[in-house]
């Protein structure tokens, strides 16, 4: 059976690594090619890259930070933040990454999920969501780093993604993301009970042990995580060892 | 001693940088190259590639590459195919249609299975970290010399919707296991070696594995 | 409606100029822009960012604390706030790093939104004494309609009554002390001459907040004298009997807002805004008014800098972002309508779309403002230059 990916999420405006709460505030935490080092050598198995003000900005521009963490980082890269078309995705892709993650385009043109997913296969094509809850069992889809509503369902959003060639969900909980006070494990569930790709849960890891509800409960295939593992409150193998014994499959080093 | 060389096939699609940072790591000169004279004329090829087998095997043939690798194979040098590159040695596959691949290594590339063996439903792609152990039950060691220094269980990052069926048993050197269902892993045939993961996101296992290719 | 003499009123430079570091503009009432075209403001941020010593600072701060701390279970400090992320954290630093005794207290707003009162709610739980001053509501709202038509902002009764609020306290708890958080004059771009103390004048306050009307105008317009006193200051012997200090905290401490936010967030159990506020980029910065948003839309008519403006330039100053992205901000957002609450605002003045229209236009000065294709335009937008 695969195992339950860890995955180191940074967070990236310009040359800085940064840690937001609720997708606001933008505090510096350091060099992004130093940290994921770090997390490589201490054996994260994936990291992504978002650049999570490029939209809302209008720009993007983490081909060059790509390159440099493709140098001694040998294990799967998600870049996304700002990709607007098939060139950017294919940029990204040339600089190192192995997979996109799309919001705001993907929301304002749901073909580009297609013609990402039909050029370098679905696998590649990561449909990244801004969740933020509307109501009991409801979420609604927020674009340009959690600052415009869509008037989109999340649930029905992501069917619609998936069927249009979105292999990965990654899928960021607003109203947790930045709190440490644990998943919403109520939205994973929503999303992994209708669809059939593999979902990353994004947003609210405080301790090792909320990942254990995320994976049980939520039924999440990954984990990211962000600000346990930038602010040093435990390590990747205290985090392993509370997944195994919680008897989750992950990645034995 | 020497340096050893790789040259990496560009058609165009891919994630050349990676494959070729990881080479370097690994203490490879590498080269990244289109032009014929310099892959046939190369010690060690690798033939990366992501995406969909039906639009690698065009690239390839629009840059006449198909011939290339066929007649670079037949010389009996090292040659490794990554991923879809791995897919691409096969006969031929069943995404989006049926289509030709450079038959390198008899059988098809099929499906993964969208089930476990117990019936519940599998997530497809198949994305993430899983183990690497021998074809049979029985196998304790390793048939095939890029493997030596891997350790049956350890993992190598797969991420793929279909996956290689060689017609001969013999061919298949590593498999993994997704919701029960025997997945291939790598294969091997003669100066051909094929992996439906990715070395060079595999951490260390992946380097282990190139550092090997780098030997032979 | 007579067009008003904005450049007059508010004595605007004729022509449009930009601060070469952040983003805002000459028009800026009382803001000055030196020979390099950069701004008080950013000035003023250079030199906090590098030539205060800011152990020294903290050691007057502890200096001024030994000197009002009562010890006794009296309030020692008042300090404004409003649940919001600035007050909260003067609050909280005063309390539990520098064991003072604060009570905080609160000028209820016009239309208080659900984040803001959570963000009240949990502050108050997180330790606090708080007191809310909810004036009389016919009053306010009377007196909301008349600003909005004499003076083209809302929200100048608010902003007396808040400003006048803890000095009444103060007295009530014999409270000399009152701590605010940063000297909006010195850190955003106004009248410098407190930049280099930690404290201002007690009659400054007419000066700078109160837009000149005087008590007999109110009483036109059928506003009694006991309708605007919770609105006005006390009497000025009675401050000065109290030996009212009005200090910042910005003096002593290293202002920057976007921190107090984190800080909050841990502290005082401040959560921003899932949604951004109308106008802005920004999501924790000025929630708790349902109506602030006509305040800043005013201002955007009679300035030409919009909230988007104001919130990118402070942060541009303290590092966040940079003016290139400010600009992209401003572009996309500034001047944005505030259109979420309109209708409730329409209501609560008593007034007509129209009429609102009427007031708004009234204030568009002709050297910032043009009629393109029958929609207005700034006429010297920062990306336009």
């Amino acid at each position: 059976m695969r195992k339950i990916r860890l995955i180191g999420r940074l967070d990236i405006k310009g040359p800085n690594l940064i840690k937001g709460i609720h997708l606001e505030g933008l505090r510096v935490i350091g060099s992004p090619s130093e940290y994921s080092l770090r997390y490589y050598n201490e054996g994260i198995d994936e990291l992504i890259y978002m650049d999570c003000v490029a939209s809302l900005y209008g720009r993007n521009s983490l081909g060059e930070m790509v390159k440099n963490v493709a140098q001694n980082v040998f294990v799967p890269l998600t870049v996304g933040g700002g990709i607007r078309s098939v060139e950017d995705a294919t940029h990204l892709l040339r600089c190192g990454a192995d997979k996109v993650a799309i919001n705001t385009a993907a929301v304002a043109n749901p073909n580009l999920i297609t013609e990402v997913a039909k050029k370098f296969g679905s696998q590649c094509m990561v449909l990244s969501i801004e969740a933020k809850q509307i109501a009991p069992g409801r979420w609604e889809a927020y674009t340009d780093n959690g600052r415009e509503k869509t008037g989109l369902d999340v649930v029905e959003w992501v069917k619609k993604g998936v069927a249009l060639g979105a292999g990965e969900i990654l899928l960021t909980s607003v109203d947790q993301e930045g709190t440490q006070k644990g998943f919403d494990v109520d939205l994973i569930k929503a999303i992994t009970s209708e669809i059939s790709v593999p979902v990353i849960a994004s947003g609210g890891m405080g301790k090792p042990e909320d990942l254990v509800s995320a994976v049980k409960v939520g039924e999440a295939d990954a984990i990211a995580m962000a600000h346990i593992l930038h602010y040093n409150k435990f390590s990747l193998q205290e985090i392993r060892k509370v997944a195994k014994r919680a008897g989750i499959d992950v990645r034995e080093l | 001693m020497m340096i050893p060389e790789a040259t990496i096939i560009d058609y165009g699609i891919g994630n050349l940088l990676s494959v070729s940072r990881a080479l370097e790591h690994c203490g490879a000169k590498v080269t990244i190259t289109d032009n014929p004279e310099i892959i046939l004329s190369s010690t060690r090829v690798v033939l990366p590639g992501v995406g969909a087998f039906g639009n690698g095997m065009k690239e390839l043939e629009n840059r006449g590459l198909d011939k290339v690798i066929k007649q670079y194979a037949s010389s009996g040098k090292n040659l490794i195919g990554i991923c879809l590159g791995m897919q691409l040695l096969f006969d031929s596959s069943e995404e989006f249609g049926a289509t030709r691949g450079l038959s390198l290594i008899p059988g098809k590339v099929i499906q993964i299975p969208d089930k476990t063996l117990n019936g519940e439903s599998l997530k497809i792609p198949h994305i993430g970290w899983n183990g690497l152990f021998g074809p049979n039950e029985n196998s304790t060691q390793w048939n095939e010399k890029i493997l030596a220094t891997v350790l049956p269980g350890e993992s190598a990052y797969f991420v793929h919707s279909f996956m290689a069926n060689p017609i001969n048993e013999e061919d298949v050197k590593a498999v993994c296991f997704y919701g029960g269902n025997k997945v291939t892993a790598l294969v091997g045939k003669g100066n051909i070696v094929g992996c439906q993961f990715h070395p060079e996101k595999s951490g260390e296992v992946g380097i282990k594995i190139l550092k090997q290719f780098l030997l032979n | 409606m007579k067009k008003r003499d904005v450049i007059g009123q508010y004595k605007l430079p004729l022509e449009v100029k930009y601060c070469k570091k952040c983003t805002i503009s000459n028009q800026r009432p009382r803001i000055t822009f030196d020979e390099n075209g950069v701004c008080s403001a950013c000035n003023f941020a250079e030199y906090k960012q590098t030539k205060i010593d800011w152990k020294q600072r903290e050691e007057e701060l502890i200096a001024l604390c030994n000197k009002y701390r009562k010890n006794n279970g009296e309030y020692d400090v008042i300090v404004p706030c409003s649940g919001g992320k600035d007050g909260s954290f003067v609050a909280h630093q005063l309390k539990y790093k520098y064991g003072m005794n604060p009570l905080t207290v609160t000028w209820a707003p016009l239309k208080a939104t659900e984040i803001g009162r959570r963000n009240l709610d949990a502050f108050i739980q997180s330790g606090f004494d708080n007191i809310l001053g909810t004036p009389n509501g016919k009053v306010t709202r009377q007196l909301t309609h008349l600003a909005f038509k004499h003076l083209g902002d809302p929200f100048q009764p608010f902003i007396y009554g808040q400003t006048n609020f803890p000095l009444h306290m103060a007295i009530k708890y014999n409270v000399s002390l009152i701590m605010y958080g940063e000297n909006g004059e010195v850190e955003y771009g106004g009248d410098m001459k407190n930049a280099f103390r930690p404290d201002r004048d007690i009659q400054d306050h007419d000066k700078h907040y109160f837009s000149g009307f005087p008590p007999s105008f109110w009483a036109e317009h059928g506003i009694s004298e006991a309708d605007l006193k919770p609105f006005m200051a006390p009497a000025y012997k009675d401050i000065v009997a109290n030996n009212t200090q009005i200090h910042f905290f910005g003096y002593y401490k290293f202002w920057d807002p976007q921190e107090n936010f984190y800080y909050c967030t841990e502290h005082t159990g401040f959560t921003p805004n899932t949604e951004r506020s109308e106008g802005t980029y920004s999501k924790y910065a000025s929630l708790d008014d349902r109506i602030d948003g006509y305040h800043y839309y005013l201002g955007f008519i009679k300035f030409g800098i919009g909230r988007t403006t104001s919130d990118a330039a402070h942060e541009i100053r303290d590092g966040k972002i940079t003016r290139e992205e400010g600009i992209a901000l401003i572009k996309r957002y500034d001047g944005e309508f505030p259109k979420k609450h309109f209708q409730e605002f329409l209501d609560y003045c008593s007034i007509t779309e129209e009429e609102f229209n009427e007031v708004v236009d009234s204030w568009r000065s002709d050297h910032l403002w043009e009629k393109v294709n029958g929609e207005w335009q700034l006429k010297h937008a920062i990306w336009k230059e």
